[in-house]
């Protein structure tokens, strides 16, 4: 950007040495909260005034996750989440390189459905899919999950890849010959690895989508509760269990932060690939 | 906090064993007795043991640590009955969400669960849309008689009974005692006297809240008004739950008297957000003299390292002056229902009789589950009634309903809730608040739109 | 590593990249289409069978009369009265016009902040991982516990904000607020990355030579960055207002629609009309209602933006 051209200014207390501290400070302020509240005793995590640091650390908030089953929980959050993100990113970007770059037509309106598939209300659709999957006997199975969920993030991430294929250059294109059989790993080996951010950015967005949801994991999958389901059934009726709760999240946070990890270079490189680029 | 732990229910039972002996103790004659009572069914079960039933009970956790009152209740019942296997399903906490889930897979065709814990005021909803079993077709009257005055009424619609009642629960008045003694207070009869008590504990500094409650806009706001509202003598609905009979003058006296709380200083202004936890963490961080809640709250409020703990009455509800004493507490509690699409609707029937029998309420009777019985026997029981304070003066409390025997009662409480805590928060007039509050039960009785 | 534009505009793409060259003969034309087919093929149709039937299911269901029987939804003759009873309930106006202004202001508020967080990231030299990381912590906190955090820190009994800003969940609009300063926390980390990853695209040149003219830092923001970042933002708003526009959980837990129902959004009125009230009918409505709304808005939005959401054969 613009202030990158002012030369000599100061070194360590510029525009984004202190644009960054107080973002991190943005983020890291409620999530101290968080993970100081979850390491409280009992009766600290409602004392008050509030306590600024735990004193004294307590594991119990992480026994009492562990104790409702949280080991599990996470379990089947992984599988469901990894599985559909594979399903997602393998199935959206054939689509979306189709979409973006070969000449068919009716593109367009597949387009404009997508987009309506993907906003439309999840709450209205349960009821039909429940019928569906109670008939074909998938109650409580993962691939409850994993297919509604491939099926309503396919669009969103196809809408993104689609984007991403949209840029990448022609001529390299052409000089390997999308065509005939060997199309597919032509795709695969040359073309892909020019979008990686885009699957990434996908990817972590389809991630975090099956993270979180709720609504469908309660109704087609209570036997295999994922987190959001899980931590519903924490506690009891007037309570609220913080503790319990942000232990939970604090340990949900893991696998989030270790794709973000392992994926690391891509996305790094991947956000950066343009300035080098020049 | 309000997550109860081991050692601190250790303690709530410690505290309990001057007057029941140990807990374990209490627990175990309670079952010999029980067994006593529940021996021809035992051996009328034991003799084809060879093919087991398995079923399934939904229900959300109960307690929140230390023996889990559901499988205690599970363990017993396939003791006498073994042929009948019970699998357990934890339900989420909050009723909402566990209705939305039941609703979607009921409706859907679900064969499982077969039995499920709902909220005293589904039956009205539950029975109208075809998702409980209506249990007098398959009980005899005889049945229902095992259960105290008033509640299988709560349990029915249209004259069918689809609920059995599990365990029973209504609003209290818990206080501090050390407070009140140094004041030379008494414990209040009447809500003016509460009000300027409250007021003046925290015009002294003693407390930074007078008075905490549930005022925030949700299901427990329709169980506060109601208790108000019942001790100016109003009704909400007619005789045959058809039509809104709601008083705007009572109306509005109810609510600007809750008003007037916040704007006296006797109930914090944040009342208005409150529910059970709030009130709950208030009261038990030694910020609040009075709390309007559950039972549950007896033994919360004097668990270990609670500002409160040791210093905590409990009273029946006050009333309005001019009223007899005491004041109209509301019915809350857990039913027993069956799912219509079970395939065992007979295993269904036995484990619904052993746990709303003397055995099954005689557990959550006694520590460390401290439930009030829904079965007369057991609740009239003096053993039963000297477990704690609560129970105690169970007998000497006046109970009101809500009215869910409306199909619409969602709509209904959402139109009394909603203005309720409009009038709390002052963002409507007591006055307003009432008419907009006649208008909207009115309508949500007669519609059922939802909208 | 080869140029990764998100959306390229005319203003940027060298000639040899973005519309396809019309010098391909027919044959391979038609043969690059077929292929195209082959390829989306497997993600339309997992797409239409998991979606289309219980899509369709939820827009029958509002035209009609629905009861539960003991054998399921029974349906009792087809009706407008679902879409007339919605229209005229005040309730619906209500929530339509809570999420409309609770969307725009969400997603403004936190483009803003996000393309600022941006550019302060793509000026850093270092860390910029740490910080990529860090941003996606909130991002990724499942709703429901973001929500709870955010009740926790409200709480009027202990909430370490209660001090500064009391009963902040009290009344309307001060609930609206803290609803979207939990909303904000939560999803400006997702606008920022969306616009960090269009922001470093930009060749670095464009700059050097606005550099030369002599253009303060100000003017090179507004007449080179933003104009370049248009496509990029326009998908970033797309997809918040899309999301945004759905709001259901963070309300749900947060503010269970209160104080009263002032704070309920249409997914939750929907959510509410089905399953607590158990009236499918108008609770379809309700939902097929926020549908249409954010597809006619898409549509809004896609001409607006046509040139870069939707490139090529976009017809006129």
């Amino acid at each position: 950007m613009s202030m990158r051209i002012h030369r000599g200014w100061g070194r360590y207390f510029n525009f984004s040495t202190v644009g960054s501290f107080i973002i991190a400070l943005f983020v890291i302020v409620p999530l101290y909260w968080m993970v100081a509240s979850s390491f409280k005793t009992q009766s600290n995590v409602s004392a008050s005034p509030a306590q600024l640091f735990p004193v004294p650390v307590s594991t119990s908030s992480y026994t009492a996750a562990f104790n409702d089953g949280f080991a599990h929980f996470i379990l089947n959050s992984v599988i469901v989440a990894v599985c559909t993100t594979t399903l997602v990113l393998f199935l959206g970007t054939l689509a979306g390189y189709a979409l973006g770059r070969m000449p068919m037509r009716g593109k367009y309106p597949i387009m404009v459905t997508l987009l309506m598939i993907s906003v439309f209300p999840t709450i209205a659709v349960v009821p039909a899919l429940y019928v569906v999957m109670r008939t074909i006997g998938w109650l409580n199975t993962y691939q409850a999950l994993i297919f509604p969920y491939t099926a309503f993030n396919l669009p969103f991430a196809i809408w993104i890849l689609r984007n991403y294929f949209l840029g990448i250059s022609r001529s390299m294109e052409e000089s390997a010959r999308i065509d005939g059989a060997g199309a597919l790993r032509t795709l695969v080996q040359v073309i892909v690895p020019q979008v990686t951010p885009g699957i990434f950015t996908a990817g972590v967005f389809t991630f975090t989508a099956c993270w979180t949801e709720f609504l469908m994991a309660l109704s087609f999958d209570f036997g295999k509760k994922t987190i959001p389901v899980g931590i519903a059934s924490f506690g009891a009726q007037f309570t609220v269990p913080y503790g319990a709760y942000f232990a939970a999240s604090v340990l949900s946070v893991i696998p989030v932060a270790a794709l973000v990890l392992i994926f690391r270079k891509a996305v790094v490189s991947g956000l950066t690939a343009g300035a080098v680029k020049g | 906090m309000k997550r109860t732990t081991p050692e601190r229910r250790g303690t709530i039972a410690m505290s309990r064993r001057l007057k029941a002996g140990s807990a374990v103790g209490a627990l175990a004659s309670a079952l010999m007795v029980a067994g006593v009572v529940g021996a021809p069914n035992a051996f009328a079960s034991t003799r084809h043991a060879s093919k087991v039933t398995t079923i399934t009970w939904w229900a959300s956790p109960i307690s929140t640590s230390g023996p889990d009152l559901r499988l205690t209740e599970i363990n017993a019942f396939e003791k006498a009955n073994p042929n009948i296997h019970v699998k357990l399903e934890t339900a989420p906490t909050s009723t909402d969400t566990n209705r939305a889930d039941l609703v979607t897979t009921i409706s859907g065709g679900a064969k499982s669960p077969d039995v499920f814990m709902g909220d005293v005021i589904w039956p009205g909803q539950f029975g109208a849309h075809n998702l409980a079993l209506d249990l007098s077709k398959y009980e005899p009257k005889s049945f229902f008689n095992r259960f105290a005055p008033g509640l299988v009424a709560g349990a029915s619609y249209k004259g069918q009974v689809y609920g059995a009642p599990f365990f029973q629960d209504q609003g209290f008045l818990y206080y501090r005692k050390d407070l009140l003694a140094a004041d030379h207070m008494s414990v209040p009869t009447t809500w003016e006297q509460l009000k300027s008590d409250a007021v003046t504990l925290v015009k002294q500094g003693k407390v930074k809240y007078g008075f905490v409650w549930e005022g925030a806009s949700y299901e427990g706001g329709t169980c506060d008004f109601m208790e108000y509202y019942a001790d100016t003598g109003g009704q909400v609905l007619n005789a045959t739950d058809t039509k809104s009979v709601l008083n705007t003058a009572k109306v509005t006296k109810a609510l600007a008297f809750v008003r007037s709380l916040v704007t006296s200083g006797a109930s914090p202004a944040a009342v208005d957000t409150f529910q059970e936890p709030q009130a709950m963490d208030a009261f038990q961080n030694g910020q609040a003299a009075f709390l309007r809640n559950w039972d549950y709250a007896y033994a919360e409020a004097n668990a270990k390292g609670m500002k409160s703990a040791g210093k905590v009455g409990v009273a029946p509800l006050p009333t309005f002056a001019g009223q007899s004493y005491p004041g109209y507490s509301t019915i809350g509690g857990w039913n027993l229902y069956i799912n219509p699409h079970s395939r065992f609707i007979s295993a269904d029937l036995k484990f619904i009789n052993f746990i709303t029998g003397v055995q099954g309420q005689n557990i959550e009777a006694h520590p460390p589950f401290s439930e009030i019985p829904t079965n007369q026997a057991v609740r009239s029981d003096p053993k039963v009634k000297a477990l704690n304070p609560p129970f105690a003066i169970l007998s000497k409390t006046r109970l009101i309903a809500r009215p869910a025997q409306s199909p619409n009662y969602p709509k209904v409480s959402q139109a009394i809730f909603s203005n309720f805590n409009s009038a709390i928060a002052g963002s409507k007039s007591p006055s307003a608040a009432a008419s907009a509050m006649a208008s909207q039960v009115a309508t949500a009785v007669s519609s059922s739109s939802g909208l | 590593m080869a140029s990764t534009e998100l959306a390229p505009g005319k203003v940027v793409a060298p000639p040899s990249r973005g519309a396809p060259p019309k010098i391909l003969p027919d044959l391979i034309q038609r043969r690059y289409a077929r292929l195209g087919w082959g390829f989306a093929a497997p993600a339309l149709v997992v797409i239409g069978i998991v979606t289309i039937a219980p899509i369709v299911f939820a827009i029958f269901m509002s035209f009609e009369h629905v009861n539960v029987t003991s054998s399921g939804f029974s349906f009792t003759g087809a009706t407008f009265s679902n879409y007339h009873l919605m229209v005229t309930s005040g309730l619906w106006q209500h929530a339509l016009w809570w999420t409309v202004v609770y969307t725009i202001v969400t997603v403004v508020v936190e483009l803003v902040i996000g393309t600022i967080f941006a550019l302060v990231l793509e000026n850093l030299t270092g860390g910029r991982g740490l910080m990529m990381a860090l941003l996606l912590i909130p991002w990724s906190l499942i709703t429901v516990i973001s929500a709870e955090l955010w009740s926790y820190i409200y709480n009027a009994s202990f909430g370490v904000l209660d001090s500064i800003w009391p009963n902040a969940l009290g009344t309307p609009l001060s609930a609206t607020l803290a609803l979207m300063v939990a909303d904000v926390w939560k999803t400006t980390p997702f606008v920022t990355i969306i616009v960090l990853a269009g922001l470093v695209m930009i060749p670095r040149e464009l700059f050097e030579a606005s550099e030369v003219d002599g253009a303060s830092s100000w003017d090179i923001f507004w007449r080179v960055t933003l104009p370049l970042l248009r496509p990029t933002i326009g998908l970033a708003v797309l997809f918040r207002a899309l999301q945004a526009f759905g709001i259901f959980d963070l309300p749900y837990v947060l503010t269970s629609g209160g104080p009263g129902t002032s704070t309920q959004s249409l997914a939750i009125l929907a959510y509410n009309t089905m399953f607590t009230d158990i009236n499918f009918g108008p609770g379809a409505a309700v939902a097929v209602s926020a549908a249409l709304l954010v597809v006619m808005m898409c549509l809004v939005f896609l001409r607006a933006f046509r040139q870069q959401v939707g490139k090529e054969e976009v017809p006129a």
